[in-house]
């Protein structure tokens, strides 16, 4: 780059160059500070499908296990059984100096009466999806 | 003149770059879990009355189910946390690379809000209740108060 030379000659060009400077070195900052964005999760997303095939009053522990899998957790309740499913989903974004996680959590639960039996499912529907954001006033 | 400035505006561009300091003098950061839920959401609940598949059909499945005393206890949680952090010892790196001390001033805070039913035999709500704590949770740049 050519500085051009004005009457007050070196003066300008000083000031030009302080200026290119110092959007350079607001701009190199911008870069340093970056951005990204983040998706994760937590155990598995069960299927709905594979949640209606559970039958109140008829499917056992074992089959539950099968269609399910293990759970994640056990809670011993008032005499029942409560097997625990949850599945966690996680969006995170960072822009510069702002950053915002959110995160959502997918809960089943599914109740066994004391012989072994499918006494209810704990489900709702399903929560809609995290959005990502970077915002964290709000 | 023009090579000294241009020398000098890479040296600087490349300290920025090769500083490895990816994270900048100031930071805002907030972490939520789940959605809120409000006085006027769980309006419809009826100790003694209302059921859990009522309850689940309105609100979702619960985030915890717990064993109580003669019955269950179904927990809804919203938790939110923040962070601030302002490093006056950032815009030493320029000046000395190879030796540039974070000077740290920062603080933050997380709360839950929680909504809590207990159900009894025949999973009826048997009496329910709430606590706001999310409000704790606050961006501090002072961390030395009480």
């Amino acid at each position: 780059m050519n500085p051009t030379f004005h009457k007050n000659g070196g003066s300008s060009y000083v000031k030009h160059s302080v200026f290119a400077m110092t959007t350079w070195v607001v701009f190199m900052f911008v870069l340093e500070s970056g951005c990204a964005f983040v998706r994760g999760n937590y155990g598995e997303d069960l299927n709905q499908g594979d949640i209606s095939t559970i039958k109140k009053g008829v499917s056992t522990r074992a089959e539950v296990a099968a269609i399910l899998g293990a759970p994640d957790r056990i809670v011993e309740a008032n005499g029942r059984d409560i097997f625990h499913y949850y599945h966690y989903d996680v969006k995170s974004g960072y822009v510069i100096i702002f950053s915002r996680t959110n995160i959502k959590s997918d809960d089943i639960f599914v109740i066994f009466n004391s012989a072994g039996v499918v006494e209810d499912v704990v489900a709702g529907k399903k929560k809609p999806p995290l959005e990502f954001q970077f915002w964290p006033f709000d | 003149m023009i090579r000294r400035t241009r020398t000098c505006f890479w040296i600087i561009a490349w300290l920025f770059v090769l500083s490895g300091c990816l994270r900048g003098p100031l930071a805002w950061q907030r972490v939520t879990l789940n959605q809120p839920l409000s006085e006027e959401d769980v309006s419809f609940v009826v100790n003694g009355k209302t059921s859990l598949s009522e309850v689940v059909e309105q609100l979702g499945a619960p985030n915890q189910m717990l064993s109580s005393n003669g019955g269950v206890v179904a927990r809804y949680q919203f938790t939110d946390g923040k962070y601030f952090r302002v490093d006056f010892g950032w815009g030493l790196r320029f000046l000395s690379p190879f030796y540039s001390p974070d000077l740290v001033l920062g603080g933050g805070g997380s709360g839950a809000d929680l909504f809590q039913i207990t159900y009894n035999d025949r999973w009826i709500v048997q009496d329910h209740g709430f606590a706001f704590h999310s409000q704790l949770s606050e961006f501090r740049l002072w961390p030395f108060q009480d």
